[in-house]
C-alpha cells in the first residue's frame, strides 16, 4: 500500500487518515470495480485480476449473506419482541407423535440476532477494507505495477502479515465462545428470562431496567435481594483481598525460607509442596470438605485431643456444641474457607515468588548486605518494594480472579453450608458464597437469569473499576519511582 | 423457529467471521472454511408401525441394571412393531428437574423423578400429560400416588414407587415400641441409654413435619409457582419453641443423611426419621432389633401432637420433546405396571404404587413399608414452590443451632414464612 | 583475623563467640528445618488422608479413625476393573485423557500464536486487543456458560467430545499473558538478525523463537493439558446425555460424592483421586524444572 501513485488519502492536519477516512477517499476515487467491489467483493478483483482472490472473498460473503438470509435476518425482525407465537404440544394417537406449531423460541432468537449483528458488522468493515484494497490495486496498476499474483499473496501472510496468520483462529474462537455469550448474557440482564420464562415452552421479552431495579431494592419483589446483594458484595471483597494478600505473602514466606542458603534439600521441600498441586483441585477441595465436616475426622480427633472443650471453656464454641462447625457456621466457615484456600494457592505463589526472588539484581542485595543491613531490613526494604514492583499487575489480576473465585467457595460450601440468616435465606444467598456462586445457584436452583446476569454485570463494573484504579496507581508510582 | 437455524447456517456465520478477519489486513487470501455439513433430514415414520425408534431413558445409579432388564423386555415385546433402542442414563431422582430444566430438549424421553419436582417441571413445559390410557393407569394404582402425579386434573405421570415419604426407625433393644410413641419418651430413653435420636432438622424436607403435625400449612398457591403458608398463624411460635426444646435435649442430634448413616454404623444412634434409602443401613447394623414405625408424637403446649410428615412418590415422566412421544408414553407405562413393580420391590426393596402390587404379601410385611402405610394418614402430598426451601431450611439450622439472634419464636415464623412465600422470581 | 596481635585470651573469647556463633546457627538451622517440616505436614496431611484412604476396607469415609483400620487394594481393582454404573473410570480416564490430549495442542498453539502476534508483531490494534482482552477477563465465565452451552446445541455439539474441546481450547487464547511475558524477554537482535538473513517471520516464529522457549511452552503445555482433568462445571453442562460412560474423570468423581452415593463410594473417589493425579504428577515431576521457569518468566513481566 506504500507505493501509492494515485492520491494518497491525507487530512488537513497531516495526520494519519483513520480507517473511515480511508474507506471513504478509496470509495470516492476508485474506479469502477472499486466501488462495486463494496457490494460484490469478487468483482472487484476480478477487474484487477486477482481471480483466486476474488473467488474466495466472493464466497466467504456468500456464505456470510446466506447465514443472514437463512436465519440471521428472520431473527433479527423478532428481535424487539423476542418472539410472539407461544409454543404449542397437540399428541396426534395416530402417529405417536406430538405435533408442534411455529413457535418462537426466545432464546435462539436472542442468540441468532447476536450473532447476526457480529456478522453484520464483519461483513461492513470487510467490505470496507475490500474497497481499500482494491483501491489500493488499482494504485498499483495506474503505478505500472504487476498486482500480486496469489503465491505472492501467501507469501505476505507468513512475513509482514504473519500476525494476522496467527491472529485469526484464536480471536475467532474467543469470539464465539466468550463474547457472543457475553453479548447474550448481557442482552438477558434486560429481559424477564426466569422460571416463569423459559424456553422453549414460554416466552421472554425486554423489560428495560426493571432488574437493576429490584436489585437495587426499587421493586417490591423480593424485598431482601438488595440486601443480599449488599452482604455477598460484602464478603466477596473480604474475600478477594484476603484470598490474594494471604496466599501472596504465604508464598513469599515459603520461598524466602527454601531458597535460603542455609536450607538444605531445596528441591525436596519444593517438591512437596508442589504434590499438592498435582491433585486435582476439585479432589483435594471435595476430600477437605468432609475432613472438615461437622461428623467429620477432624472433629473426632479434635474432640479426642480435647480441643473441642478447651474452645468451649475458652468461650469460642458455643456451649450445646460438640463439634467445631468448621463449615456449617458463618465466621469459622469464612475462616476455614481462606485457610483453606491458602493450602491450596500458597504453592504455586511460591513458585512465583522463588522466580522473581531470583531475578532481584544481585549488586542492589550485595550493597546492602555491605551497609549491614538485616536480613529483615534486606526484605523489607529492597525485597519487598522489587517484589511489589514486579508483581503488582499480577496482584490486582489475582485479585479479580478471587472475586470470580468459583471452585473453592462452591465446592467447600455447597450442599454442607445452610445459612441462618433468613433475609438472605429467602434470596437463595450464603454468607459464604461470592456474587460468582450465588448468580451461579440462581442459574441452577431457581432458573433465575435475569437476575444472575444482572448480578454478573455487576461483577464485572467492580473488577472494572478496580482493575482501572489499581493500574492508575501503579502508572503512577512506577512514574514517580523510575 | 427450530428450523430457523441449522448447523450449516451457524458454519456460513462462523465461516464469515473468519474469513473476514482474515481480511481485515487489507483484504486477502482465505483459507476455505465453508465445509458443507451434511443435511439432516429425518425421515417421518409410517403411523402404522413405529419404523426406528431410539429412546433414552433416566433413573437412578442404583436401579441402571433393573432398567436395561426392563428395557430389553420391552424391545422384546415390541419387536413386531417397531426396531426400539433404548439407551440408559444415570439421573439421581432427586435431582431430575436441575438437569431437565437446563434443557428440556436434549433431556432424556423418559425420565424417573420425585414428586416435588412435578409442579415446576409442568410449569416449564417439560412433562407430556399421559394421553393413552390415563383411567387405566389411575384406576391400577394407590389413589395417593395418582394425585401425586396429578396437576390441574391432568395426569402429567406414571406412578412408580409409593415409599419415598419419611418414617421412624429405630433399634428395638434399646427402645421399646411404647417409647417411640411419643418423642419425649423416646429422647429420654435414648439419653438414659447414651445414645441419639437423629434427624435433620434443618431440612426443608423434614421440618415440616412439626408444624404440618400443629395443623399448619405449606403448599402450592393456586398460580401453581408460588407457596402459601401458615406457619406464622398460631400455633406456629410455640411450635418453633417445641422444636427448640427438641433440639436441646440430649438424647437429640441433628445430622445429614450422611452423618446419620455413619452414627448409625458406629453405634451412637438408636432411632431416626429418614427413608428407605437408609433402612438397608439400619437393617445391617442393627440386625433384629431394626423396627420401623410411623412418627412419634410430640408436646406442644401440652398436648401430644402427632408429627405430619411429605408423602412421597416417584414417578416416571415423559418428555414431550420427544421425537417419540408415543412409544416413550408406553416405555413409561411399561416400566411401571405392577410386574415390573413386583420385580422393582424384589430386586430393590422399592414400594409400590401399583394396587395388586402393593397388596401383595411381601410388600405388606416389609417393615418400612408398613411404617409408611402407618404414617400415610398423617401425611400430606409435597406440593410447594422453589421459594419454600431455603427459607425453611435455614429456619431449621436456625433451631438446630439453637442460638435464636435475639429474636422470638414468632418473629423467626414470621421471617421464614414472609421468605417461603415471596413470589417466585416475579 | 591478624593472628600474630591477638593475645591468648582474647583468642579463647574469640573462640568461644566462634563455637556460640555456631551454636546459634545449628539452633537456628534445626528451627529453620522444623518449621519446614512441620509446614510440608501440614500441607501433606490432606493428600495423606487421600492416599491412605484410598486403601480402606471401609467403601463410606471413615469419621473415627485417620488411618483406615485394614488395608486393602481392592479399591484399585475394583475403580480398574469392575466398573458399574456408578464407577466406570477406564472409561473416564480414556474420555478425558482424549479431550486433555486435543485440547492440549490446540490449547497451547493458540496460547503460542497469540502471545507471539501480541508479542513481537507489530501491527494497529495491537493495544485495542490487548485491552479488550483484558475487559473480557474480567467477566465472571460462570456466568457466560449457560450462553456457552446454546450457541454449541445450535452448533450441535453438545454431547460431544468435539464441543467440549471447542469450549476448553475456544477461549484459550485470552490466556496469553504469561507466554506473553516470555516472548517480550527473547531479544529483538535475535529476530532481527535471522530476519535480516532473510527468514520469514513465520520462520523467526519456529526457527528462532519457539526453540527458545522450551520453559513457557512446557507451562503451557501442562496448565492445558490439567484443564479437562479439573473442570467438572462446564463438562457437566455440556455432556448432559446421562450416559456415565460418557463423563469425563472429573464428573464421574463427583459424582460418587452425591448424598446416596458417598456412603458407599468414598473411597473409590480416593482411589480416582490418587489415580488421575499420577498422570499429572508424573508430567510436573518430569517438566518441574521447565515449569518453575515458565511460570516465573512469565509473571515476571507481568
Amino acid at each position: 500500500m506504500a507505493e501509492m501513485v494515485l492520491t494518497p488519502p491525507l487530512r488537513a492536519d497531516g495526520r494519519e487518515p483513520n480507517f473511515l477516512q480511508k474507506f471513504g477517499h478509496a470509495f470516492v476515487h476508485g474506479d469502477i470495480f472499486t466501488k462495486l467491489s463494496f457490494v460484490v467483493w469478487g468483482l472487484g478483483y476480478i477487474g484487477h485480476g486477482q481471480l483466486i482472490k476474488a473467488l474466495l472473498v466472493t464466497l466467504v460473503q456468500g456464505l456470510g449473506l446466506y447465514f443472514l438470509g437463512t436465519s440471521g435476518i428472520p431473527a433479527l425482525k423478532k428481535f424487539s419482541t423476542l418472539g410472539t407465537v407461544q409454543m404449542e404440544m397437540q399428541f396426534n394417537p395416530l402417529t405417536l407423535k406430538n405435533e408442534v406449531n411455529n413457535y418462537d423460541n426466545s432464546f435462539a432468537i436472542l442468540l441468532l440476532s447476536v450473532i447476526a449483528l457480529v456478522v453484520i458488522v464483519t461483513l461492513i468493515a470487510a467490505a470496507m477494507l475490500v474497497v481499500q484494497s482494491n483501491y489500493a490495486l488499482q494504485a498499483q496498476k495506474a503505478a505500472g505495477k504487476k498486482p500480486n499474483n496469489f503465491r505472492q499473496d501467501i507469501t505476505m501472510y507468513l512475513n509482514e502479515k504473519f500476525y494476522v496468520t496467527l491472529l485469526t483462529l484464536p480471536v475467532l474462537g474467543v469470539v464465539v465462545f466468550t463474547i457472543v455469550p457475553l453479548f447474550i448474557l448481557i442482552a438477558v440482564a434486560f429481559t424477564n428470562y426466569d422460571q416463569q420464562h423459559m424456553p422453549p415452552a414460554a416466552l421472554f421479552t425486554w423489560v428495560g431496567l426493571a432488574n437493576f431495579a429490584a436489585l437495587f431494592g426499587g421493586q417490591s419483589l423480593t424485598v431482601t435481594f438488595s440486601y443480599a446483594f449488599g452482604r455477598v458484595l460484602g464478603w466477596t471483597l473480604v474475600w478477594a483481598f484476603f484470598a490474594t494478600f494471604t496466599t501472596f505473602f504465604g508464598g513469599v514466606f515459603l520461598a524466602m525460607l527454601i531458597n535460603n542458603k542455609k536450607t538444605k534439600c531445596q528441591k525436596l521441600w519444593r517438591t512437596l509442596f508442589m504434590v499438592t498441586i498435582a491433585v486435582p483441585q476439585f479432589v483435594t477441595l471435595l476430600l477437605v470438605r468432609n475432613f472438615f465436616s461437622d461428623a467429620g475426622i477432624f472433629n473426632t480427633l479434635m474432640t479426642n485431643a480435647g480441643v473441642t472443650d478447651f474452645l468451649k471453656t475458652i468461650g469460642l464454641l458455643g456451649q450445646n456444641m460438640n463439634h467445631i462447625p468448621f463449615l456449617t457456621d458463618q465466621h469459622w466457615a469464612k475462616f476455614m474457607i481462606v485457610l483453606i484456600n491458602i493450602w491450596v494457592g500458597v504453592p504455586y505463589q511460591m513458585i512465583i515468588a522463588t522466580g522473581v526472588l531470583m531475578n532481584i539484581p544481585g549488586d542492589m542485595l550485595e550493597a546492602s548486605t555491605i551497609d549491614g543491613a538485616s536480613p529483615w531490613q534486606s526484605f523489607i526494604h529492597i525485597k519487598l518494594p522489587y517484589l511489589f514492583s514486579v508483581q503488582g499487575p499480577a496482584l490486582v489480576t489475582d485479585f479479580v480472579k478471587n472475586v470470580n473465585n468459583f471452585n473453592v467457595i462452591y465446592l467447600l460450601t455447597q450442599d454442607v453450608y445452610i445459612t441462618k440468616n433468613q433475609a438472605l435465606a429467602s434470596s437463595s444467598a450464603k454468607e459464604v458464597d461470592l456474587l460468582v456462586t450465588w448468580l451461579f445457584r440462581l442459574t441452577q436452583e431457581q432458573y433465575n437469569y435475569k437476575m444472575a446476569a444482572v448480578i454478573g454485570i455487576m461483577v464485572f463494573i467492580i473488577c472494572a473499576v478496580f482493575t482501572l484504579v489499581c493500574f492508575r496507581f501503579l502508572n503512577k508510582k512506577e512514574a514517580t519511582f523510575s | 423457529m427450530k428450523k430457523l437455524i441449522s448447523r450449516r447456517n451457524f458454519l456460513a456465520a462462523m465461516g464469515t467471521v473468519a474469513a473476514a478477519g482474515v481480511l481485515t489486513a487489507c483484504g486477502g487470501s482465505s483459507s476455505g472454511t465453508a465445509s458443507s455439513a451434511a443435511a439432516s433430514s429425518t425421515a417421518a415414520s409410517a403411523a402404522e408401525s413405529w419404523g426406528d425408534v431410539k429412546l433414552t431413558m433416566w433413573g437412578a445409579e442404583e436401579d441402571q441394571t433393573m432398567l436395561r432388564e426392563m428395557a430389553d423386555a420391552f424391545i422384546e415385546q415390541n419387536a413386531d412393531k417397531g426396531n426400539v433402542t433404548i439407551e440408559i442414563g444415570v439421573q439421581s431422582e432427586s435431582s431430575t428437574k436441575d438437569t431437565v430444566l437446563a434443557d428440556p430438549e436434549s433431556a432424556a424421553d423418559v425420565f424417573a423423578f420425585a414428586d416435588d419436582q412435578l409442579n415446576e417441571l409442568v410449569n416449564a413445559g417439560a412433562l407430556q400429560e399421559i394421553l393413552l390410557n390415563p383411567d387405566d393407569i389411575k384406576s391400577r394404582n394407590l389413589p395417593g400416588s395418582v394425585d401425586a402425579a396429578t396437576l390441574n386434573d391432568k395426569l402429567y405421570a406414571y406412578p412408580m414407587t409409593a415409599d419415598n415419604g419419611y418414617f421412624l426407625y429405630y433399634d428395638a433393644s434399646v427402645l421399646t415400641a411404647e417409647d417411640v410413641q411419643s418423642m419425649d419418651t423416646m429422647l429420654e430413653k435414648a439419653a438414659a441409654a447414651g445414645k441419639k435420636f437423629m434427624m435433620s432438622v434443618n431440612d426443608a424436607w423434614y421440618i415440616y413435619s412439626f408444624y404440618a403435625g400443629a395443623g399448619l400449612v405449606a403448599t402450592l398457591a393456586e398460580d401453581g409457582i408460588n407457596t402459601v403458608c401458615n406457619w406464622n398463624e398460631a400455633p406456629g411460635a410455640d411450635v418453633t419453641q417445641a422444636i427448640l426444646d427438641i433440639t436441646a435435649n440430649p438424647g437429640f442430634k441433628s445430622g445429614a443423611d450422611a452423618d446419620i448413616v455413619s452414627a448409625i454404623k458406629d453405634g451412637s444412634c438408636c432411632a431416626a426419621i429418614s427413608g428407605t434409602w437408609n433402612a438397608n443401613t439400619a437393617e445391617g447394623a442393627w440386625g433384629e432389633g431394626y423396627a420401623a414405625t410411623k412418627l412419634p408424637t410430640y408436646t406442644l403446649n401440652g398436648e401430644q401432637v402427632q408429627m405430619g410428615s411429605f408423602s412421597g412418590y416417584k414417578l416416571v415422566g415423559v418428555n414431550p420433546h420427544s421425537a417419540n412421544v408415543g412409544v416413550a408414553m408406553m416405555l413409561a407405562d411399561f416400566i411401571t405396571n405392577e410386574d415390573n413393580q413386583i420385580k422393582r420391590f424384589n430386586d430393590r426393596k422399592l414400594g409400590p404404587s401399583n394396587i395388586n402390587a402393593n397388596a401383595t404379601e411381601a410388600v405388606q410385611s416389609a417393615p418400612a413399608i408398613a411404617a409408611l402405610a402407618e404414617q400415610s394418614s398423617y401425611a400430606t402430598l409435597q406440593r410447594v414452590g422453589a421459594n419454600y426451601w431455603n427459607s425453611a431450611a435455614s429456619l431449621g439450622e436456625i433451631l438446630v443451632s439453637g442460638d435464636t439472634q435475639g429474636k422470638t419464636t414468632q418473629q423467626l415464623v414470621d421471617n421464614a414464612v414472609a421468605g417461603i412465600t415471596a413470589p417466585v422470581a416475579q | 583475623m591478624t593472628q600474630a596481635t591477638v593475645s591468648p585470651a582474647r583468642r579463647t573469647e574469640t573462640a568461644a563467640q566462634l563455637r556460640r556463633g555456631r551454636i546459634l546457627r545449628t539452633v537456628r538451622s534445626i528451627l529453620r528445618h522444623l518449621l519446614l517440616a512441620l509446614l510440608a505436614g501440614i500441607w501433606l496431611v490432606p493428600i495423606l488422608w487421600l492416599l491412605v484412604t484410598s486403601f480402606s476396607t471401609d467403601r463410606g469415609i471413615n469419621v473415627r479413625r485417620f488411618f483406615p483400620a485394614s488395608y486393602t487394594i481392592s479399591n484399585y481393582v475394583n475403580i480398574l476393573f469392575h466398573s458399574d454404573s456408578v464407577a466406570q473410570f477406564p472409561r473416564w480416564f480414556a474420555n478425558t485423557f482424549v479431550v486433555a490430549c486435543f485440547n492440549c495442542v490446540i490449547s497451547t498453539c493458540f496460547v503460542l500464536m497469540v502471545a507471539y502476534a501480541l508479542s513481537c508483531c507489530r501491527f494497529k490494534g495491537r493495544k485495542l486487543l490487548q485491552n479488550l482482552s483484558v475487559i473480557v477477563n474480567l467477566f465472571p465465565g460462570v456466568l457466560a456458560m449457560i450462553a456457552v452451552y446454546f450457541v454449541l446445541k445450535y452448533l450441535n455439539l453438545t454431547n460431544s467430545y468435539a464441543g467440549l474441546i471447542m469450549v476448553y481450547a475456544g477461549s484459550s487464547g485470552l490466556g496469553y499473558l504469561i507466554c506473553k511475558g516470555f516472548f517480550d524477554t527473547i531479544p529483538i537482535s535475535l529476530r532481527e538478525a535471522a530476519k535480516l538473513d532473510g527468514a520469514s517471520d513465520a520462520r523467526v516464529f519456529f526457527q528462532v523463537v519457539l526453540p527458545m522457549s522450551r520453559p513457557i511452552l512446557v507451562y503451557t503445555i501442562i496448565s492445558s493439558f490439567m484443564v479437562p482433568w479439573t473442570d467438572f462445571v462446564m463438562a457437566k453442562m455440556i455432556l448432559n446425555s446421562g450416559l456415565s460412560a460418557d463423563w469425563t474423570v472429573a464428573i464421574g468423581l463427583y459424582n460418587m460424592l452425591q448424598k446416596t452415593l458417598i456412603n458407599n463410594y468414598f473411597a473409590l473417589f480416593c482411589a480416582g483421586g490418587v489415580l488421575v493425579s499420577i498422570p499429572i504428577s508424573i508430567l510436573f515431576v518430569i517438566m518441574q524444572k521447565f515449569y518453575v521457569e515458565g511460570i516465573t518468566s512469565g509473571a515476571d513481566k507481568g
